[in-house]
């Protein structure tokens, strides 16, 4: 048998499903009850996409109540493509309980539970576990599956703390102490914190062996270092680390910021400190800072941290009122300046330390300014390089005029092609010393665009940083600020050229895709066939489903390695991406432009229908990198992110919601599956809700908009909106009364199910043919026909007022704006499709008498085709007019603040050519989708 | 001058500004998880006061008997946090671990024999080459031929081999097939 059998487990690993199927049905027919090869052509099946075929396998063998190893394996990965994780817990359980001195059987039972997070029960197999087997880890598995259930939100906080005490009751019932094992000695350490018992997590670790362990464990350490300091043993900590520093040579900054809280320990412990408290901490600051400044001497530039303490010793000491010289501060950011200058991390260290006021801030300005800026050796440039940021950062908004922000672009540019000298004979694959210069002249010109609405500043932007990709091809920030510069001047082809050179991978997609997928279906020429887009976003898509499969693998080997400071980790880690904000984002953004790719159909609106109502219960998390956009705009002004926003907003939760509101009314009109149907069709579980519990029904949780909804969405997204929710008011009675009732659709569903496996759908009864006016899937209600309304004002003047709108921003300098009502006019008639599918069925509407409904369709729809065809005709011809050799001219000529500085003006005609066509691309490709999209709708 | 502490699996959402570096490769989430369920206290991070990652380090420790070793397999520091003296503190992290809690006999790293900063830099902490391996990297496209794919096996003995008999003089002569290291 094994013999026959190892060819499918060939067939399985290398993908050859196809194969494997055969081969099974070969040796099914020989042994037509063998469970493995039944469980094994579920797998292959499932791996298939024949999801309704393995279901009726898969449920077969689970059936029988298997225990056999190969055959659960098997299951289990058939069931976790097919989502029912929960199915999973009861195939173990049920297998444990026919073998419970099977230890392997435990394990995976006790698995199976983590998977879908059910510590308590987790915990109560681990108990069973450490009586049966007698493994001292099992206790700490049931430890910590009490702490997890205890950390869950849904646990009220007085069970939380009766958790923490069984985890700690389960600890010291542990015949071998915890410190054998530093990840127990970690675990018990998080008990002990949380309940507070300070006493014996001192014993703990003053003990020889805790001290060790904390010497090499850096996380046990991080608890010991929390514990202290929740006990108010400040001034302890303080004299250890000092010990740290001076005796083992430790620079771990966290040392430093305990000495530092050990200094002001005297003026934090009391809310009101008198004048006792205020002169013992003026001795502890004299002589912290003794001590700092000799570790300063001593280090000199090898390591910064003296030098730095001192500045945060001193900042500390102003806040506090004690301190006794009023120059020390900028004197000590002088000296930092002058000291760790030439190294390129000088300005994101002194950040903290440049709000500064009145005279120091005159003081330090002048300093600054009187710096001569040399070129002589990559240490002198970045010594200059450091003073604009630092100069930049403290500008006030009156700084900020166009005349002297254009001497400063000048002036950056000029001292970045005289520092490029300094790197002409790097590799290619290094980065320029001057790299930061050409960065600053960018920031400069988009706040020069900014103040002045003119967009001669982002060519300028443009050109200029596409020079210095040349000239330093492996500069991400030139490149993540070019893909934000596109983006604004309407030239997505070129944004996505320097995203892709990026080679974005893996968990990247969550926190980079952002900059080219925000708001992506403004640019998708999906409807016209060019499915560049909606790739991009299907392959940001995949990490999602890899975390999902494989997240929970890694959880069950931190288990069985015992390093239980990383289940936590791991878990908020596989959470933070299920519910990650920027997938759903995109996953909106890829439904808008599939709507106007493919035809829309029944299909299309069921699938996308339950996708959403699964993302509708997730409490989002906001995994997305805006920080990596290199900032160095003044404090004073908005940041480059905020500059640079296409729109100038950002999609936040407010933005999901308000677009999934509008989505899922649309679709749940459209569609035939209620509540009933969804729970009956619905394969695999159902995701964990992570929203708080609403006391709003569903159906009023849809139609509920908040401030934070409207206020993220543009001023025509908004119209978008009211339009929409509009629309489905009006439409919603009618769909209600002419949805077929669950047992039909039902009854369909099985007819088609039975057709496709030959079985019959589990759970389904089909009722009886009644005659009850059956035709063509359209079934009679008793109840009346709602009195039918007349279309909202809202949803009749819609298309009238956007193509207005359209008019005043068609010849907008940059597409973008132009696009984005484009794209919405198309949206909102894609949506009215939606709504109305239902009502093309001419029986549907004559078994419900709603003619009068279906007729006031039409002068909509004609005038809403009639608006987009004129749009359509609007963007060919401007495309036309965006990519002409005056348009060219127009870009070099406004330019010149750069190509006077020498920057070549074939080149800057090149970036010329490549924003143009970009855009010509773009307005061509959308406008000609619409009017595909008006003949097939039409 | 840096906060060091352990590296988890949410810093994969803050890496960026280490990983889009050319020479840093992005891995799938599993590479990171793997390590960080088997040798936590091989990885760890640095970063800035500000919170900002400055670099990273992730090893293991691998080996039968006399080879039971710690291996240093990520080290990187982003571009402008570099000539600061960082990746020698993560490595002397590693080192200690290595020594103290798994009790290895050597550490052990590869690297490309033509990053001649790196070499430079390993050898300055105790590090020598105990043998080349062929062909143990994709070419880069440069110039230096075979010297840009074969990797260096550097070495570095802990307390527990006294005798030094993880290390050798003439290493740099000692060709091997990548097939035969692990």
């Amino acid at each position: 048998m094994e013999r026959q059998i190892k060819p499918i487990y060939e067939a399985l690993d290398t993908g050859s499903n196809k194969a494997a199927i055969v081969a099974c049905n070969k040796l099914l027919k020989k042994h037509p009850k063998n469970e493995l090869i039944k469980a094994l052509k579920a797998l292959a099946l499932v791996r298939s996409q024949k999801v309704e075929e393995s279901l009726v396998l898969c449920d077969e063998v689970l059936a029988a109540k298997p225990t056999d190893d190969g055959v659960l394996t098997a299951l289990m990965h058939v069931l976790r493509g097919l989502g029912r994780y929960k199915d999973m817990v009861t195939m173990f359980e049920e297998a444990y309980k026919q073998q419970p001195t099977n230890e392997e059987l435990a394990a995976q039972t006790f698995f199976a539970n983590a998977r879908i997070l059910n510590w308590k029960a987790a915990q109560q197999v681990a108990t069973r576990m450490h009586k049966q087997f007698q493994e001292d880890r099992y206790i700490y598995w049931g430890v910590i599956s009490a702490i997890l259930q205890a950390n869950d939100s849904m646990t009220a906080p007085n069970m939380r703390t009766l958790l923490y005490k069984l985890a700690h009751r389960l600890v010291t019932s542990s015949p071998t102490p915890s410190y054998v094992h530093a990840d127990r000695f970690h675990l018990h350490l998080t008990i002990l914190r949380e309940l507070e018992l300070f006493d014996e997590a001192r014993t703990l670790l003053e003990s020889d062996v805790g001290k060790n362990i904390c010497s090499s464990s850096l996380a046990c350490n991080e608890l010991r270092r929390d514990i202290w300091r929740r006990q108010g043993l400040l001034k302890d900590e303080g004299a250890q680390a000092e010990v740290r520093i001076t005796e083992q040579n430790d620079r771990n900054w966290l040392e430093f910021l305990s000495v530092l809280d050990a200094t002001f320990s005297s003026l934090v412990s009391s809310a009101e400190p008198d004048e006792a408290a205020k002169t013992e901490c003026t001795l502890q600051v004299a002589k912290t800072q003794e001590l700092l400044a000799k570790l300063a001497e001593q280090d000199g530039p090898r390591d910064r941290s003296g030098l730095l303490a001192l500045l945060e010793l001193e900042k500390r000491a102003r806040f506090h009122g004690i301190s006794n010289d009023t120059d020390r501060l900028v004197d000590l950011m002088k000296r930092y300046f002058q000291e760790i200058g030439d190294k390129a991390c000088c300005y994101e260290d002194l950040k903290p330390y440049l709000a500064l006021e009145g005279e120091d801030a005159t003081k330090w300005m002048s300093y600054l300014q009187s710096l001569t800026p040399s070129f002589t050796s990559t240490n002198d440039l970045r010594r200059l390089i450091n003073s604009h940021k630092l100069l930049r950062q403290s500008l006030s908004a009156d700084d900020l005029t166009l005349s002297a922000e254009s001497d400063r672009a000048a002036l950056y540019t000029q001292q970045y092609l005289e520092g490029l000298k300094l790197g002409a004979s790097l590799a290619p694959t290094e980065l320029q010393p001057a790299d930061d210069l050409a960065i600053l002249a960018g920031n400069v010109f988009v706040s020069l665009w900014k103040i002045s609405s003119d967009e001669k500043y982002l060519y300028n932007a443009a050109a200029l940083l596409e020079f210095a990709l040349t000239k330093s091809k492996q500069s991400f920030q030139t490149r993540l600020m070019l893909i934000r510069i596109y983006r604004l001047l309407g030239a997505p082809a070129a944004a996505l050229e320097h995203y892709r050179f990026l080679q974005i991978k893996q968990v990247e997609h969550d926190t980079l895709s952002h900059s080219v997928l925000s708001r992506a279906s403004t640019f998708s020429l999906a409807a016209s066939g060019d499915l560049t887009f909606i790739t991009e976003c299907l392959e940001a898509s995949h990490i999602y489903i890899s975390n999902m499969q494989e997240t929970g693998e890694y959880i069950a080997r931190a288990f069985n390695g015992e390093k239980y400071s990383q289940i936590p980790e791991f878990i908020i880690f596989e959470d933070r991406l299920e519910n990650s904000l920027q997938r759903d984002l995109v996953k909106i953004e890829h439904l808008r432009m599939r709507l106007t790719h493919e035809a829309i159909s029944s299909d299309i609106i069921d699938m996308e229908l339950i996708e959403l109502k699964f993302v509708f219960e997730r409490l989002h998390r906001d995994n997305r990198d805006f920080e990596i956009l290199p900032d160095y705009q003044p404090r004073s002004s908005q940041k480059f992110n905020e500059q640079t926003l296409l729109f100038g907003k950002s999609e936040g939760s407010g933005w999901l919601r308000a677009y999934l509101k509008v989505y899922i009314r649309a679709l749940q009109q459209g569609s035939d599956l209620d509540d009933i149907v969804e729970e009956k069709l619905l394969i695999g579980d159902r995701p964990k809700q992570t929203t708080p519990e609403s006391k709003l029904t569903f159906k009023n949780r849809l139609r509920e908009r908040t401030a934070e909804e409207s206020n993220e969405l543009t001023s025509d997204e908004l119209a978008f909106v009211d339009y929409a929710t509009a629309l489905a008011n009006w439409l919603e009675p009618y769909h209600d009364h002419a949805r077929p009732p669950p047992s039909v659709v039902l009854a369909e569903a099985a007819k088609q199910t039975e057709l496709k496996t030959g079985h019959p759908l589990k759970g389904v009864e089909i009722p009886p043919k009644n005659g009850n006016g059956s035709t063509n899937g359209s079934v009679k209600k008793d109840e009346e026909t709602p009195p039918i309304t007349d279309a909202p004002e809202l949803v009749l003047r819609h298309f009238d007022d956007m193509k207005t709108r359209f008019e005043a921003v068609k010849d907008s300098a940059s597409p973008s704006l132009t696009l984005h009502v484009a794209t919405l006019i198309q949206e909102a008639f894609l949506l009215f499709v939606v709504e109305t599918l239902r009502f093309k069925t001419p029986s549907v509407v004559k078994v419900h008498k709603l003619g009068a409904l279906v007729q006031q369709f039409k002068p909509i729809r004609t005038n809403a085709l009639a608006v987009l065809r004129e749009v359509s005709s609007t963007l060919v011809k401007r495309s036309e007019r965006d990519a002409t050799a005056e348009q060219r001219k127009l870009f070099v000529d406004a330019c010149s603040p750069i190509t006077a500085l020498n920057i070549d003006h074939d080149f800057v005609l090149g970036v010329a050519k490549k924003m143009t066509d970009a855009r010509k691309k773009v307005t061509e490709g959308v406008g000609k989708g619409i009017t595909r999209l008006c003949t097939s709708y039409h | 001058m840096s906060v060091l502490r352990p590296f988890t699996a949410s810093d994969l959402f803050r890496f960026n500004n280490v990983n889009l570096d050319l020479f840093t490769q992005t891995y799938a989430n599993g590479f990171y998880l793997n390590y960080l369920s088997r040798w936590p206290d091989l990885c760890c991070a640095q970063t800035a006061p500000s919170g900002r990652m400055m670099g990273y380090i992730l090893g293991k420790a691998e080996g039968n008997q006399q080879d039971w070793h710690g291996h240093i397999t990520v080290l990187t520091v982003a571009p402008e946090y570099r000539r600061l003296g960082l990746a020698s503190k993560l490595i002397a992290l590693l080192e200690r671990v290595s020594d103290e809690t798994y009790r290895g006999f050597f550490v052990d790293l590869y690297v490309r024999c033509t990053n001649d900063v790196a070499i430079a830099m390993y050898e300055e902490l105790g590090y020598s080459v105990y043998r080349r391996v062929r062909e143990y990297y994709d070419s880069l496209g440069g110039t230096r031929g075979r010297d840009e794919e074969d990797a260096f096996d550097m070495r570095k003995p802990l307390s527990r081999d006294a005798g030094r008999r993880s290390v050798r003089a003439n290493g740099r002569e000692m060709l091997v097939s990548r097939f035969e290291v692990s």
